[in-house]
């Protein structure tokens, strides 16, 4: 909300206060100054100056070109495009450096080539209201070269942001009685006071009929005749111009005036155009609706709308007002509505319909009952000091409603307003826990001290021991946290002194959790991978390959329909669908990397990913994954290494067996692999499956412009965890030399590892410590080997724990492994 | 023999001077040395030396030898000492370094992590709960009325189970106390998400840490306490905190931490870095009303949340949050 210093200062005594002491005090009441801005002419760069010749410039319609004297002793030409001036008159005139409000810069230029050297101004080009649709024309007795700043008024306006709690200071009266709460500081008379208390109210009879009063329980209609439409004074276009608010007529502009004087919306309608009298309903499905702004609505039964007898909707209520039923120029007879409407009726219809004003703005925050005649008289006092005509007593349609705690509707002090239909207001009641304060600020404020600010804030010790009427504008103020709240944010929490307190809490498994994640971040990334952390909403599926998208999760179980959550209303298709892996982000990372001419991609990322276990009907999984990407060189190119090597995919398996390098890693062949993987296999460690590893088909990286091997791994790290951090004891070092034999194997092309790891496996030779590959040979060529056999040499390490062992003993057991091997591999020969 | 013998050695000793690498130098000292080098063989022909000479000419051979022996030695030595000179000769120290695989952790892990260190070094420990919660934990329990707009389906992301995605981690609020009885002293960091269209300050999906302290007598000093010294331990000791009376829906009174920012050539600013309050005692009686027990009534506590994003951006002067979801890999190497 825009709140005018000039305006606020009317309501309350801000002498002596800077913008910066005012914007602080703001703040620390709990108001966010979002903006601050000076308006009106501050600078000495603009200055009467007079119109000594105009004559038309060649080649426009409306251009002139004028000789003015700004009081500079020369004559000064200026380009202007204004018709309602002459030779004489005395203008505003900016000079060269000249800063505007709005922060517009004059320079010297040219016009159609003419130069030009500043800018004749109007009012309204100096932040002022606009008076002659045109150059702001002067009196005569002003001397030129006077700043104007010397004789227009200065403003400076605070944006300020108002917490939907406090509704009750989305006006400059509003703000005022809060800023004098606060500091103490004198409130000057309040606006509605007089006008209230001399309105006459009677109920409203025929006139009102209130078809949704769980909706609209209280409306009230002034009928004004006689008024005489025309621009309002000019003190008030100044007011509604100081917010930003463009002046329309003044019936119009004393509704805006009231609502942002005392932050409650009013209505009026011409009554010309009104048949009989107003029946407050809600809309009929399907209902349409024209508004002001000339944009048309289709409403439904949530919707309340205004119509008379003839069962047009003329107003939407609490939102905005009908395009047939609003005063114009010719109105002569106004009805002035001031109506209290439920707050989450008002917010459902301006979301619905996208449609919000000022007045929706503080409906849908909650307006106070009491308000609605006070509104109504003000704007009524104003209207006949401004526009003439003659005022009927307020016609009162329904009651206030009664917001207070049930349980103290009876005893509730009650406010009334109104002579012969009266309304009436309880008030809430609110006991302060004392204990309850002291706790909370450790007995650092003394009970005096909340006393006097309650009191300051307008609530009142009913019965002297704490129990507190709250004033009929604070609709936030409900329990005892309210006033304590209220206490500690105006005695300031500054004047709290800090403590630190500490109890002992347990480690939970998330701590845990929290550290294995770190370490093995840390490890992956010393090992030469970067951390990215990638959107967890991703595509279902994109043409962009920057984009992440499921069409790339790799997860070799394959999704049902409906295990991949999406959710009801994406803010658009890049980001709809919870990711079920986190593949399609590490290869969208990947391939914008690519694109900017990184050769070594070596990515991880450790995160949730969200599976549904029963095609959207089951349990919504959430897992913690690792996913690991390799592609591309395995270090960037140097001098001292111009061809890096390629990452294949035993360099990915040697970084999955650093992770847990105690364990027993074994990649098992998947049947059946997706279509965007070239292969893949389950991951599992100490026999547990505990992911996937694959390599993307070649299709995909040629797509993507990625290198034709890229690997992918993604590990569960719940069970990464188990693995790693089980609980061990070191293993002594051996005592006695082991001895090692080689055997070279001759087997046909597609005999696997695994499958010779198990036959060795399965010889159960004692003394066999280890058995690794050293090297695998293979010629296509057929020369040195047949192109459909491959040679794979083993190293085996045998040893006793208890004594060196002899050559004919190692010679032995070797020559066991090797039957076995013989035995259990098919077509294996020795070479 | 005599002369022999001296013949032998100076003939020895000025050949070994000339000696230029350390092939010639096992060469000479083999056919001087060796089985049947020039000095061994003049060492055979003591038999034929009459018995009285025999003490001096064994002596003078001694001599020789022991010369020769130093003298290949010393030889060797320079020689070596010559060709380390020369393996490190022309080395330019000056040539860049051979690349190795580059990585390091992404910006937010690094703040995330360094937020839960310094709240654990405070008693805080984790805990946790699932991204896709109810509307109980995410709003009910927490004091969100009805008619919210936090609730809105044009703000939360909704499924068509009923189920969201958490717009806050204050659910692991509720998620903890549900579990355990008081005192609860908790940190979470985690995912949020809110249905904002993503441009240089919003992202729908971003991260938050979050605490609760919940005990007997907790008050408002607790909660300054806790968080100066959190921020000026994350930020610098000399950092100025200031709390601003605010307002949500799950603690009362609330408050918005700012911090002020001294950046090289500006005026110092305050920046909103954290929301934070007592927690409102409607949240206590939402868990214990579905507990079934009581024990969070009578409770006091303060509740806090960051968001890690602006941490992130705010220490390190990112501009364009965007960058945070990008990972260029050149901008992640600024963090290492």
């Amino acid at each position: 909300m825009n709140v005018s210093l000039n305006w606020l200062s009317r309501y309350i005594d801000l002498e002596g206060l800077d913008t910066r002491e005012m914007a602080d005090m703001l703040t620390f009441a709990g108001i966010e100054v979002e903006g601050i801005q000076e308006r009106g002419v501050t600078t000495d760069l603009v200055v009467v100056a007079q119109v000594m010749e105009k004559t038309p410039v060649e080649g426009s319609d409306h251009l002139n070109c004028c000789q003015v004297d700004a009081g500079e002793g020369t004559l000064r030409q200026i380009v202007c495009g204004a018709q309602n001036y002459k030779v004489g008159d005395k203008v505003p005139c900016a000079l060269p450096g000249a800063v505007l409000p709005g922060g517009w810069t004059i320079k010297e230029g040219k016009m159609l080539g003419i130069p030009s050297n500043g800018m004749l101004c109007s009012a309204s080009e100096l932040g002022l209201p606009d008076k002659e649709h045109g150059l702001w024309i002067l009196p005569q007795d002003y001397a030129v070269g006077t700043p104007v700043r010397t004789f227009t008024p200065t403003d400076t306006l605070f944006e300020l942001e108002i917490t939907p709690n406090r509704p009750d200071l989305l006006s400059h009266w509003g703000m005022a009685r809060e800023l004098a709460g606060i500091t103490g500081r004198a409130l000057k008379e309040d606006p509605a006071a007089a006008p209230t208390a001399a309105a006459q109210t009677q109920p409203a009879g025929d006139f009102i009929t209130l078809s949704a009063p769980d909706i609209c329980p209280l409306y009230t209609a002034t009928k004004i005749s006689g008024v005489k439409i025309g621009p309002s004074p000019e003190w008030l276009q100044e007011r509604l111009v100081s917010i930003g608010l463009r002046p329309i007529n003044n019936v119009v502009d004393i509704t805006n005036y009231v609502l942002f004087e005392l932050g409650h919306p009013l209505h009026a309608f011409d009554a010309a155009k009104l048949t009989g009298g107003l029946n407050i309903r809600r809309a009929a499905e399907g209902e349409k609706f024209t508004s002001l702004m000339e944009e048309d609505y289709t409403l439904t039964t949530e919707d309340i709308v205004i119509s008379d007898a003839s069962g047009a909707a003329l107003a939407l209520g609490g939102v905005m007002g009908g395009l047939d039923s609003g005063v114009t120029e010719g109105t002569t007879d106004i009805v002035l509505e001031s109506a209290w409407f439920l707050r989450s009726s008002i917010r459902f219809t301006s979301r619905r319909l996208g449609l919000g004003s000022d007045s929706s703005y503080r409906f849908e925050r909650g307006t106070s009952p009491w308000n609605v005649l006070r509104a109504a008289a003000r704007a009524t006092q104003l209207i006949l000091e401004c526009a003439g005509g003659t005022a009927s007593p307020v016609l009162v349609g329904g009651q206030a409603p009664c917001l207070v705690n049930e349980e103290l509707a009876t005893t509730a002090t009650v406010l009334e307003q109104g002579t012969d239909a009266k309304i009436y207001y309880a008030l809430d009641q609110v006991k302060l826990d004392w204990k309850e304060l002291d706790v909370m600020s450790n007995a650092s404020i003394p009970h005096m001290e909340a006393i006097r600010i309650l009191k300051n804030l307008g609530l009142s010790d009913t019965d002297g021991k704490g129990t507190w009427d709250c004033p009929p504008w604070r609709l936030d103020l409900k329990r005892s946290c309210d006033l304590l709240e209220e206490v500690v944010r105006v005695y300031g929490i500054d004047n709290i002194p800090a403590t630190t307190t500490s109890v002992y809490v347990e480690e939970t498994a998330h701590d845990r959790a929290h550290d294995y994640r770190m370490n093995i971040s840390r490890k992956l990334a010393g090992a030469g991978f970067w951390e990215v952390q990638t959107f967890k909403l991703i595509a279902a599926e994109s043409i962009d390959p920057t984009i992440a998208s499921v069409q790339y999760a790799l997860p070799i179980k394959p999704l049902m329909d409906g295990d991949i959550i999406r959710v009801s209303l994406p803010i658009s298709e890049d980001h709809s669908t919870l990711r079920p892996s986190l593949a399609p982000g590490l290869i969208a990372v990947a391939a914008r990397n690519i694109n900017q001419g990184m050769e070594s991609l070596r990515f991880f990322e450790c995160g949730r990913v969200f599976r549904n276990t029963g095609g959207g009907k089951g349990k919504d999984i959430e897992n913690e994954v690792l996913g690991i990407f390799m592609a591309g060189k395995l270090t960037p190119a140097s001098w001292a290494n111009t061809k890096p090597a390629e990452a294949h995919a035993e360099h990915l398996r040697a970084v999955i067996d650093t992770l847990v390098p105690k364990a027993n890693i074994s990649l098992v062949p998947a049947k059946q692999a997706r279509a965007n993987a070239a292969f893949g296999a389950d991951i599992q460690i100490n026999n547990q499956a505990c992911g996937y590893f694959a390599r993307l088909s070649l299709k995909v990286c040629r797509e993507l412009g990625l290198p034709a091997e890229c690997y992918y791994a993604e590990l569960d790290l719940r069970k990464l965890q188990q693995v790693a951090t089980a609980p061990f004891k070191a293993a002594d070092l051996p005592q006695f030399p082991g001895s090692s034999r080689d055997a070279s194997l001759d087997v046909p092309a597609a005999t696997r590892h695994a499958d010779i790891m198990k036959a060795i496996e399965g010889a159960k030779q004692k003394l066999l410590v280890s058995a690794n590959l050293k090297d695998v040979f293979c010629d296509p060529t057929g020369e040195k080997l047949a192109a459909d056999r491959k040679a794979m040499t083993y190293t085996f390490l045998y040893r006793d724990a208890k004594k060196t062992l002899k050559a004919t003993e190692v010679d032995e057991a070797h020559k066991q492994v090797l039957d076995t091997l013989a035995a259990k591999v098919k077509e294996l020969r020795f070479r | 023999m005599k002369e022999q013998i001296a013949t032998v050695r100076n003939e020895a000793l000025t050949h070994i001077a000339g000696l230029a690498d350390m092939k010639a130098l096992e060469d000479a000292r083999v056919g001087i040395l060796g089985k049947k080098g020039s000095l061994t063989q003049l060492q055979q022909g003591m038999r034929d030396v009459p018995k009285e000479d025999k003490p001096a000419v064994g002596a003078l051979l001694n001599e020789a030898r022991t010369a020769i022996t130093a003298a290949l030695e010393e030889r060797k030595a320079a020689l070596q000492e010559q060709l380390d000179a020369a393996a490190v000769a022309g080395v330019d120290v000056t040539m860049p370094g051979a690349s190795l695989p580059e990585g390091g952790l992404h910006p937010i892990s690094i703040v995330r992590d360094e937020a839960v260190r310094i709240l654990r070094r405070m008693g805080f420990t984790l805990s946790d709960g699932p991204e896709i919660e109810d509307e109980w934990h995410c709003f009910d329990a927490l004091n969100t009325p009805d008619d919210h707009p936090a609730r809105n389906e044009k703000d939360t992301f909704y499924f068509d189970s009923g189920k969201l995605l958490r717009t806050q981690t204050s659910t692991v609020q509720a998620r903890t106390m549900e579990k355990q009885a008081p005192p609860v002293r908790i940190i979470c960091p985690g995912s949020a998400f809110r249905r904002d269209a993503i441009d240089a300050t919003h992202l729908s999906a971003f991260n938050q840490i979050e605490g609760l302290y919940v005990d007997k007598n907790v008050s408002v000093g607790d909660l300054k306490g806790t968080l100066e010294y959190f921020l000026k331990a994350l930020f610098g000791s000399e950092t100025a905190v200031r709390f601003r009376p605010h307002f949500f829906p799950f603690t009362e009174p609330s408050f918005e931490i700012d911090v002020l920012l001294q950046a090289a050539g500006q005026a110092p600013r305050w920046i909103e870095i954290a929301g934070c309050g007592m927690v409102n005692p409607a949240v206590f009686e939402n868990i214990d009303k579905a507990t079934g027990k009581q024990l969070y009534t009578g409770c006091t506590g303060f509740a806090f949340g960051i968001g890690l994003e602006r941490l992130a951006m705010i220490r390190w002067g990112i501009r364009d949050i965007r960058l945070l979801i990008e990972n260029d890999a050149r901008f992640l190497a600024q963090f290492q």
